[in-house]
């Protein structure tokens, strides 16, 4: 109990395999690691990517990266 | 740029002609800096109007970047080698840390003392044309102040530049929770209305499709809608995704704000701006930077009573806004 860090899975999209997580500011640099360092789930290789990161949920719905011309 | 009227369910009328007139932006690829530094282009456009450039496809905190202000500035925001190669005079990156990486450079095109046959001219010119030439792909705009002359199109070649028109998509949310808000109550008043970060959370929620009606034992998500809300039947959405340039938003808004002059069921609206992330400046001229995030954006909500509210966010490299 004294490591756990409520996460909120805001929304899960199938089609991208993308989600968006919820966590509280001084758990950041934890979730990060935690994902970066999951290469495995029951067994079958994974690896997580973070696309965008931001302290307000507006931002991550306008990313100018993502913009292919 | 997206709006999002509440108890709407199609584009306003009025909005239609705005939505429709929002203008071309180009993409240039391949052109040379010094192109953008030579009188020839700074009569034609950036004294004629307000014109806007920013290189396409890179990145602030990695790569080379330039950016032209309406105010007729020159900024490049460049890496420690080509800092040192190109020699001209800039100042180090605000957010550089100890070791000092990133260097800002800052021309202004309309001074008077960079007239074509002045020094300062022909060492930019030089720099930018023979000691260290820099190319990239632009996305450019120019808004003119009536004068007529040659546009953008015909001034480059014409395999280099592209005119594209921003991206528009309209949605229309049913049974959507909205929160109730009071203009003059920022803070919110508990059973009466939200505060203004609750809205602002609220409709980041709404923009990424999250559900808002979880239960605080959900095992996924805890997020909820703010109390006090409404279930509003339908709202509409629009997103324009572009290189849209601010006299366009300003139309955008003053149209908007004519949404309320016939009595409407909506109590306010949203219009959201996002800044490029890897833009050089953010507010005025305060560099911009992106650390884990390059966010520059604001959010007008917009009251019956034409009352509004100004919010404005920014990343971690970043000054505050005005």
């Amino acid at each position: 109990v004294g490591a756990a860090l409520p996460v909120d899975v805001l929304t899960y999209e199938e089609k991208t395999l993308s989600a968006i997580l919820r966590v509280t500011s001084s758990g950041l640099v934890k979730l990060w690691s935690a994902l970066t360092l999951l290469g495995f789930y029951q067994n079958r290789r994974c690896a997580f990517r973070v696309l965008q990161t931001s302290p307000f949920l507006l931002a991550l719905s306008g990313n100018s990266r993502e913009l292919v011309l | 740029v997206s709006f999002l009227i509440p108890e709407c369910g199609i584009l306003p009328e009025m909005l239609k002609s705005t939505i429709a007139d929002v203008g071309e932006y180009y993409l240039v690829r391949n052109l040379l800096l010094h192109e953008l530094v030579t009188h020839e282009f700074i009569d034609t456009f950036v004294k004629k109007g307000s014109c806007y450039a920013l290189t396409y496809n890179t990145k602030i905190d990695q790569d080379n970047t330039a950016a032209l202000l309406p105010t007729g500035k020159l900024i490049l925001s460049v890496d420690k080698d080509t800092y040192e190669e190109l020699g001209l005079q800039g100042r180090p990156s605000q957010y550089s840390g100890k070791k000092v990486m990133r260097h800002i450079i800052t021309i202004d095109l309309t001074d008077s003392s960079f007239h074509p046959d002045s020094k300062k001219h022909k060492r930019v010119l030089w720099a930018l044309k023979e000691k260290k030439p820099l190319e990239f792909d632009f996305l450019l705009a120019w808004s003119n102040t009536g004068a007529e002359g040659s546009t953008l199109m015909s001034y480059f070649p014409k395999n280099q530049i592209q005119a594209l028109k921003p991206k528009i998509t309209f949605s229309t949310l049913r049974d959507l929770q909205c929160p109730v808000l009071q203009s003059n109550e920022l803070q919110g008043k508990p059973e009466e209305s939200c505060s203004t970060e609750e809205l602002f959370e609220w409709l980041g929620a709404v923009f990424s499709q999250v559900s808002l009606d979880n239960k605080s034992s959900s095992f996924l998500s805890t997020y909820c809608c703010p109390q006090p809300n409404t279930i509003v039947e339908q709202a509409f959405l629009c997103t324009i995704t572009g290189f849209i340039i601010p006299e366009k938003i300003i139309q955008l808004l003053e149209k908007l704000c004519c949404y309320f002059d016939e009595p409407k069921l909506a109590h306010w609206l949203t219009l959201t701006v996002h800044g490029f992330a890897d833009s050089p400046v953010s507010w005025r001229e305060s560099e911009h930077g992106f650390h884990k995030g390059g966010e520059n954006l604001y959010n007008f909500v917009v009251f019956r009573n034409l009352d509004y509210w100004l919010q404005m966010a920014v990343g971690t490299n970043d000054a505050c806004p005005p």
